[in-house]
């Protein structure tokens, strides 16, 4: 009799040893939601707090959300918000140091990323122009909304238009000089 | 006198630093004087062929005029109508033979200036440059300030007169010490796409010249108007003395105001 009860108690431990697990399993998940405030400064807080408990995968997202919230309240100092934002990603390692000048420089500096490269311009550029122009055009878009619309610098988004013009017809010049070199 | 000694050693430390950065501070080659004096001599020779064919288009124009004012459309059979196309098809010959005279020369300084600025391109923008040193010399030293509005004008000059054209790029160019490297990639290249096309024009001119001048020979002995002759004239005086139609300016977005000061240690 006393066996059994001892079985019995066994058993009941186990269970609840196993569902007592199972429960501290599932509150341990983080629920990587999208930040609910509206606060860009808040909203940060909450992304590095998502992203410190295992929510890495979805950077781009919070990016992406973080820009929204600061389209609601566009000020010039939220390129500084977004610069230290991506700063402390690189020395929380979550990115490396050039991706976090690519997801920085991408948004809000009148300079293309998509027209880097090594080599030169003959060699490089323009075997690619048109994926390259396809690309600054694209980018031109993420500018219009991290220069224009996220930090009201006008300036710096009417710039970066005006080096995509000087881009195409000064690559237009130099890809037919380089062509007829050959 | 110790401080002194120490404060001008430093003074001059600083000038040679100084001094040193600028000797070594690149500098785009693209327009050497060779440029520059084929710029002029294509604008000369332009004003010559526009002095020359002045008067025989505005001789064409008068012709044309009094042949529309007899009723000579659809009248083609009269003797006095006849006479009238005869006279404007000499006169459309005489134009063809202006151009024929002028034409070589105009394509020999534009091809020159053209090959100029290629070389000078090709080996300092394309291969001396990477994409983002290209980036960096059209935007300048202060990336964040406001676009200049002395930065030459892009592409389209279809209104402008040619010898106008090129007396304007002669100025640019030969002021163009003052400019910055930013302004030069910029000019250059707007010069040396359009003097392609000048010359792609010159040289189908050029062979649609004797094809003209052998129709309208033999249209002569019929006293014919055709409407390629009318269309040939059009084309000349468009590309001569410039499109009459004015071009509309779309206004641009509002200028920003707002100063900004903030730069990111991730901004390259």
């Amino acid at each position: 009799m006393s066996n059994f009860k001892l079985k019995s108690r066994l058993a009941f431990a186990s269970i609840l040893a196993v569902s007592m697990l199972l429960t501290a399993c599932a509150s341990n998940e983080p629920s990587c939601m999208s930040p609910q405030t509206r606060n860009l400064s808040n909203a940060i807080s909450a992304v590095q707090s998502n992203l410190q408990s295992g929510c890495q995968a979805y950077f781009d997202s919070y990016y992406d959300d973080l820009l929204t919230i600061a389209e609601g309240d566009p000020r010039p100092e939220n390129k500084r918000e977004f610069s230290e934002f991506l700063v402390w990603a690189a020395d929380d390692g979550l990115l490396s140091k050039r991706q976090a000048e690519d997801y920085y420089n991408r948004y809000f500096n009148v300079k293309f990323m998509s027209m880097r490269g090594d080599y030169n311009n003959c060699s490089h550029t323009c075997p690619n122009k048109q994926k390259v122009l396809y690309n600054m055009e694209r980018e031109l878009s993420d500018k219009e909304r991290g220069l224009l619309r996220v930090s009201l610098d006008n300036d710096g988004y009417y710039r970066a238009d005006q080096l995509f013009q000087e881009v195409e017809l000064v690559l237009e010049a130099t890809c037919t000089a380089c062509a007829a070199g050959r | 006198m110790k401080n002194r000694l120490l404060g001008l050693a430093a003074l001059t430390m600083t000038l040679c630093v100084t001094a040193t950065a600028l000797a070594n501070s690149p500098t785009i080659r693209l327009f050497p004087t060779t440029v520059v004096e084929d710029l002029r001599q294509t604008g000369n020779v332009a004003r010559d062929m526009e002095t020359g064919l002045q008067e025989v288009i505005g001789r064409l124009d008068q012709q044309q005029q009094l042949y529309e004012q007899s009723k000579c459309d659809g009248a083609e059979n009269d003797s006095g109508c006849q006479r009238l196309a005869r006279q404007i098809g000499a006169t459309y010959l005489d134009m063809l033979t202006i151009m024929e005279e002028r034409l070589p020369d105009m394509e020999h300084t534009v091809n020159n200036t053209r090959q100029s600025l290629e070389k000078g391109l090709r080996n300092e923008l394309g291969k001396k440059m990477t994409p983002w040193a290209l980036q960096e010399t059209l935007v300048g030293t202060g990336a964040t300030k406001t676009a200049t509005k002395s930065s030459p004008t892009l592409r389209g000059r279809s209104g402008m007169r040619l010898s106008e054209r090129f007396k304007q790029y002669y100025q640019l160019v030969a002021t163009s010490g003052s400019q910055s490297d930013q302004s030069l990639a910029v000019l250059a290249s707007d010069i040396y796409l359009d003097m392609e096309e000048t010359s792609v024009l010159i040289q189908r001119t050029r062979q649609e010249i004797a094809r003209a001048t052998l129709m309208e020979q033999l249209n002569q002995s019929f006293g014919i108007i055709t409407p390629e002759m009318m269309e040939v004239v059009g084309g000349v005086k468009s590309i001569l003395f410039g499109d009459e139609e004015a071009r509309e300016i779309v206004a641009g977005p509002p200028p920003g105001s707002i100063e900004q000061a903030y730069r990111s240690p991730l901004e390259q």
